[in-house]
């Protein structure tokens, strides 16, 4: 196909991956493909989720001639403790993000390291929790936010603050259905608890902890790290950068920042702006300081400060083996600790900075609020003193991966892009309105949020990338966060140019808006704004969120983060289609749980299919269903 | 039941409609019976432009009508939408094109307008890179009174927008007494909705005039129309389903619909907009279609718009005639310096309009005073030239000829509503500083009707207009330094490029070297931009490696080479909005120009729109070249292949129009008199054995020069 000369193509991608590998095979580093083969065949009870190691008696593995384990636990309470302890280990990981961005911006003042930077986010957030304002210092106001925000962790009664923001509807569903999630903490701390031996056996309450705890994850913590990091760093709005591997720069320092929490990122990307770091650089004979993005972290900076994408979670190595990296500086969530003995067969140097995320080989240098920006520029010196360190003999930079993107559609980016297209004198500003009746009319048949990890069990970024072309052509607009936003990204679907990949209506919507037709949301935690986004259109229009022709999907997931994602998605009554199978499959009672029973109690469910094309037909009808269900 | 299926119901509507029609005159005349539209050299454009299909006789057009319904599939996607509303336009064209098997003039006595000429879509290139029609708007059906019919007509026509009308807004219009035709831009296409299929080819054929775009380039029309062509439609509520069918394929091009109606109708952003005060569809379509209004607030009690430069103020009506044919007259704009003038001053030497009897004929003089440290007395004729655009937009007056042999109507109307003698200074001075103010920095103006003043001023005048004739006359190819490119036709045309020189002014006619130097000035990084001819490659022909790098880098890569005289070598190329064209008659040796406005044929067999569609939209043509009428008495014209004796063949009215400075080239290049009276025209013959005969009965040079080819 002609249109598809100006994208990148996973083959494409792939011969690249084929030739690092090549890279690694000369330092004698393994990789992460490598793994998989020894890894392979893997365990089939831990796959389908009946292995039991809660307690010592066990490990217990229900089989057809043991069908309980030793305390009696059946199939469906060991595969249904196992996944309420995923999402537990999820919500953690999101809300110890999100608390961990509450405390920075505790931290803020208005002479300190970090600052507040969208002052009308922080009023409308004082607004919405009563928190005073009139006449009174910005810092105060942060603090006091901040401080409410981080009660929310464990405040003792009452429900999560941001449910409020939800439709009448969902927070009917939610009391009804007992699953509207007390304080971050309590619902981490109470999935643990049901799920230690001796405790809950019954699926269908570990199905609903589930939602329970996502809902705290999406509802609280992701929505906490979103709401105040946006504070902090400022709300993206739609920015041009560049994605791919071909975004490293041989004539470059180049550092690349991994992970998720801006606190430390934003910092970097500070610092390496300083006008005698630069002058360093350039004293060391580099051209200049190359910071690229990989994980969530490439997502914060690309649409915040258009700083570059190297790629995503199945990249990381790939980044290291081309050579050119000097730095790569990790903070928390999705780091491979084979970056450690990685980093030592080349000159890369490799800095953990959290104390969540020790990792052997590594050098730590622990970020304070305090030292931050200290901190920052020496390590961007310390990267910069490595440049020389460099072994030509080493170097594969594939140049012509590299992708442009527009970036950076928060639910105020969008706002403000539809508005560019409402008519003054019929339209109301500041709507979803335009949005609507581009679904209502049938121009566009709805629209799918992907998001997600890669995951070697599926043949990575092809489901993402497969599943986003045949949406696009059959005028379905994407939004997208995490490693799903970059698979888009690096093969061209952001580019403004990728409309040419759409169906007519589709492709009308992006050339009127000035889009790309895949919209990046932002990070994982970011995948509150999808939960925002999807009310506002739902108030908009006056109709329940369920009705909306809007589904989720995640086609290569693979961390507990996922798990719980989908457990808030679903409880927010969003259908939700997964390419990997949840590790349930041992109890059929589990698995007609979380695909029907959720159904009942809160309006959508999971649709699995590990075909891609199956998958994404299913999504094509589930949302032609939604509209038939709705006269449209 | 949704939007899209009223669509598609439409589509069906229409072609059903199509189907009875073409099945009837099939059954009359005949499959084999031919059919052309009238002075077109595109067939039927619309089925030309989308399906590639030369539609010739009866049989053809039902092929294309095949093919319209199977463009017409019902899947609920936009793409089947768009294919299904185009097509809808397709069968409206089929309807009407069986009206035009009997007849070339179905419409004639009637008030309708019917099909549009290809000279009239070239009419339009001029007006549309000016911005003087900033859009076009199709009104369907009648709106709620007669009077906002009125109102909203004459509202769209007071900004420039260009208006076809469809259905019974004709007769509401007509009631109104509004006047209507192609010249005032009001156009009464026809009473029943298929007169759609006429506008949709006149967008279609302008793609493939200005832009260049093939037939079946069904993207490539779909990218023209969306981006270059800024029109919309307002249809009134009631909204039948064909009419939504129609609005599928207008959104399809890219033309959003506005409407009044609020029952069963769906709201796309920018495409299909509800309007439920029809009062305000002005500032929504424009706001909808992004058409930005150039304002100039002029101070005078009429109306100001490039839509009443067609009008025609009838003996009549007049109030004043300003006649330069029997009294003294002058138009003159001089240079001054900055201290000599007072900005804004409007000076009337003399009595005002009131002091008259209604068709009074008088003198009148206009001298215009400018400053500015930019300003150069190369400009001066450069602005006046422009009196004429200026005072012709202005609502009642119409003004013709230039000089001291102009004259100037002021209808009863525009006299009753208060125009007065001053308000010619007004406009005057509101466009000049409008339009040149990064030269103008001060602007006066001072309009004499006393007789004795007149007779003085006009003979002061005539000695500026004699320097200045002498100054052009001196100004040759070979006197001056640089050309200049001309790209203000790139919007229509991406890859066109005019080359102007002093001895060859633009094609459209409009652009001479003067006014390209005056652009350059007023805009360094516009349309105009200097071009060297430091090296020559063959001077006698028109080759520079200069003029090869220009032309090369403003048609982004698609042009290399120009030779600037001659049609045969790597002709100048054109964008379309031509006044003449060219083409070589091979019989004679010679070459035939045709000029737009004439429609019958010529000794090559073709109609001036079938020879220019040889050419346009920045395509090299060896053999044909679009030209301004003021080239052909250019000593540069033709001159590679041996100069302007080699014109066979005019029209008589170009060659009237030309004669006077023809017959002094021809003199000076052959010593041959009288040299226009030798070319033939159409009262002599539209053949190529009768123009032979006329050829060697009057000895014409052509005979003695080598063969060309």
């Amino acid at each position: 196909m002609e249109r598809w000369d100006h994208f990148t193509t996973v083959e494409q991608m792939e011969e690249v991956s084929v030739k690092l590998k090549e890279q690694a095979c000369a330092v004698c580093a393994d990789t992460w493909e490598s793994r998989v083969k020894n890894q392979t065949p893997h365990c089939k009870l831990g796959d389908s989720g009946i292995c039991c190691r809660i307690c010592s008696m066990g490990p217990c593995r229900i089989t057809p001639k043991s069908p309980r384990g030793i305390c009696g636990a059946d199939a469906g309470a060991i595969a249904g403790r196992n996944y309420l302890r995923m999402v537990a280990g999820g919500c953690s990981a999101h809300s110890d993000h999100g608390r961990e961005i509450a405390h920075t911006l505790y931290s803020a003042s208005a002479d300190g390291n970090y600052k507040v930077t969208d002052e009308k986010k922080l009023m409308d957030l004082a607004a919405e929790w009563g928190i005073e304002t009139e006449g009174r210092d910005l810092y105060d106001i942060a603090h006091d936010c901040a401080y409410k925000g981080l009660l929310e962790y464990g405040k003792p009664f009452g429900n999560l603050l941001f449910l409020e923001r939800a439709t009448e509807e969902r927070q009917q569903v939610w009391q009804r259905e007992g699953i509207a999630p007390r304080a971050v903490d309590r619902e981490v701390t109470t999935a643990m608890h049901m799920t230690h031996m001796g405790n809950t056996a019954l699926p269908e309450a570990l199905v609903r902890q589930s939602l329970r705890s996502g809902l705290a994850d999406g509802w609280g913590g992701s929505m906490m790290g979103t709401e105040f990091t946006d504070i902090l760093f400022g709300t993206p709005k739609p920015t041009n950068t560049e994605a791919g591997l071909g975004c490293l720069d041989k004539e470059m320092v180049n550092i690349i920042i991994h992970g998720h929490d801006p606190a430390m990122s934003e910092m970097l990307v500070v610092a390496a702006e300083d006008r005698d770091m630069l002058e360093y650089a350039r004293s060391k004979g580099a051209k200049g300081i190359n910071i690229c993005g990989l994980c969530c972290t490439a997502n914060e900076v690309a649409m915040r400060h258009g700083i570059r994408m190297a790629g995503n979670f199945l990249q990381q190595e790939n980044a290291i083996l081309t050579g050119v990296v000097e730095m790569i500086a990790v903070d928390v969530q999705c780091i491979f600790p084979s970056l450690g003995p990685l980093s030592k067969c080349f000159h890369t140097k490799f800095v953990t900075t959290s104390p969540i995320a020790r990792i052997p080989d590594a050098i730590h240098m622990q970020f304070t609020q305090e030292t931050a920006r200290e901190q920052a520029r020496e390590m961007v010196r310390m990267a910069i003193d490595n440049f020389e360190n460099r072994d030509p003999a080493k170097v594969f930079v594939p140049e012509n991966m590299k992708q442009k993107a527009t970036v950076g559609y928060s639910c105020e980016g969008i706002i403000e892009t539809l508005d560019t297209v409402t008519n003054s004198h019929v339209d109301l500003r500041s709507t979803y309105k335009p949005l609507i009746e581009c679904m209502d009319s049938g121009v566009l048949r709805g629209a799918v949020a992907i998001v997600g990890c890669n995951n070697p069990k599926v043949r990575p970024d092809y489901s993402h990338i497969e599943i986003m072309k045949e949406l696009l052509k059959n005028d379905i607009l994407v939004v997208t966060t995490g490693c799903s936003a970059q698979a888009a990204a690096k093969a061209g679907l952001m580019s403004k140019e990728a409309k040419e990949l759409c169906g007519e209506g589709l492709k009308r919507v992006c050339t009127l808006a000035d889009i790309p037709p895949v919209l990046h949301m932002g990070s994982c935690v970011d995948i509150s704004r999808m939960m925002l986004l999807v009310t506002g259109i739902a108030k908009d229009w006056g109709i329940d969120v369920t009705q909306l022709p809007v589904v989720g999907c995640a086609p290569e997931w693979m961390s507990e983060k996922a798990v719980s994602i989908a457990n808030y998605v679903v409880a927010t009554g969003i259908d939700t289609y997964l390419g990997i199978e949840p590790q349930v499959s041992g109890s059929e009672e589990m698995m007609e749980l979380i695909t029907n029973g959720t159904r009942e109690m809160v309006g959508a469910g999971y649709i699995i299919n590990t075909d891609p094309k199956e998958l994404v037909k299913a999504m094509i009808d589930g949302i032609e269903a939604k509209r038939a269900a709705i006269g449209i | 039941m949704g939007l899209f299926d009223r669509v598609f119901r439409g589509s069906d509507e229409m072609y059903a409609i199509a189907r009875k029609e073409l099945d009837a005159i099939m059954a009359e005349m005949g499959p084999d019976t031919p059919i052309a539209m009238p002075d077109t050299a595109y067939n039927l454009a619309c089925s030309l432009a989308y399906a590639g299909k030369k539609i010739t006789n009866l049989a053809d057009l039902n092929d294309a009508l095949e093919h319209i319904k199977g463009m017409m599939t019902h899947n609920p996607r936009t793409t089947d939408v768009f294919m299904s509303g185009i097509g809808t336009a397709m069968a409206a064209e089929i309807i009407e094109a069986c009206k035009y098997v009997k007849t070339p003039t179905p419409y004639a006595g009637t008030k309708y307008h019917g099909h549009f000429s290809d000279a009239e879509v070239r009419e339009l290139g001029v007006p549309l890179v000016t911005d003087d029609i900033p859009g076009f708007v199709v009104i369907i059906d009648p709106a709620p009174s007669d009077e906002e019919a009125a109102e909203l007509i004459k509202g769209y026509q007071s900004k420039g927008i260009f208006v076809f009308l469809i259905g019974d807004i004709i007769d509401q219009a007509e009631r109104m007494n509004i006047s209507m035709g192609f010249p005032v831009r009001v156009v009464p296409v026809t009473k029943e909705i298929w007169g759609v299929g006429h506008i949709i080819s006149l967008v279609v054929r302008a793609a493939m005039i200005f832009g260049a775009i093939q037939p079946g380039d069904f993207d490539g029309f779909q990218d023209y129309t969306f981006h270059r062509i800024h029109a919309f439609v307002n249809a009134f509520a009631p909204l039948r389903d064909i009419v939504v069918g129609c609005g599928g394929g207008a959104i399809a091009l890219g033309f959003p619909v506005i409407t009044n109606e609020t029952e069963n109708i769906w709201r796309v952003p920018k495409s299909l907009i509800v309007q439920p005060n029809s009062r305000d569809f002005i500032e929504t379509s424009l706001e909808a279609r992004d058409i930005k209004i150039k304002v100039t607030n002029i101070d005078i009690p009429v109306a100001f718009s490039p839509a009443f430069e067609g009008e025609i103020i009838r003996k009549k009506d007049t109030q004043i005639d300003i006649n330069g044919s029997v009294y003294d007259c002058f138009e003159l704009v001089r240079t001054r310096e900055l201290h000599e003038i007072e900005d804004h001053k409007i000076i009337l030497q003399g009595p005002d309009f009131d002091e008259f009897e209604q068709g009074h004929s008088m003198g009148l003089g206009m001298l215009v005073e400018v400053a500015g440290k930019s300003m150069q007395p190369d400009f001066e004729p450069v602005i006046e030239r422009k009196f004429h655009n200026f005072l012709n937009c202005i609502e009642g007056i119409m003004h013709t000829g230039q000089r001291d042999v102009n004259r100037i109507r002021v209808s009863v109307g525009a006299y009753e509503a208060g125009f007065r003698a001053r308000h010619l200074g007004e406009v005057l001075y509101a466009k000049i500083k409008n339009e040149y103010e990064s030269v103008v920095d001060k602007c006066q103006v001072t309009i004499f009707t006393i007789p004795e003043e007149l007779h003085e001023m006009r003979a002061l005048a005539n000695s500026f207009y004699d320097k200045r004739d002498e100054r052009l006359r001196t100004l040759t190819d070979e006197s001056v330094n640089v050309f200049y490119t001309c790209t203000l036709c790139q919007s229509f045309s991406p890859s066109h490029v005019c080359v102007v020189t002093p001895e060859r002014l633009g094609l459209c006619g409009a652009v001479s070297w003067l006014d390209a130097k005056a652009t350059n000035e007023l805009d360094p990084n516009g349309p105009c931009q200097v071009v060297t001819k430091e090296k020559v490659v063959d001077e006698h022909i028109g080759i520079w490696e200069d003029v090869d790098e220009a032309v090369y880098k403003y048609s982004h890569g698609a042009l290399e080479h120009v030779t600037l005289y001659s049609i045969l070598q790597d002709p100048m190329t054109s964008c379309g909005c031509f006044e003449c064209i060219c083409g070589i008659e091979y019989c004679s040796n010679g070459f035939v120009i045709v000029n737009r406005e004439h429609f019958g044929m010529t000794p090559l067999g073709m109609t001036f729109s079938e020879m220019a569609s040889m050419t346009g939209g920045g395509v090299q043509t060896p053999g044909f070249m679009g030209h301004g009428k003021h080239f052909i008495s250019s000593k540069k014209f033709l001159k590679a292949e041996g100069g302007l004796g080699r014109i066979v063949w005019m029209p008589k009215a170009l060659k009237e129009l030309v004669r006077e400075k023809l017959n002094a080239a021809a003199q000076e290049l052959y010593g041959v008199e009288n040299f226009t009276d030798m070319i033939a025209d159409e009262t002599i013959c539209e053949d190529e054995e009768g123009l032979m005969n006329y050829l060697s009965e009057v000895g014409h040079p052509v005979l003695e020069m080598e063969p060309l080819l």
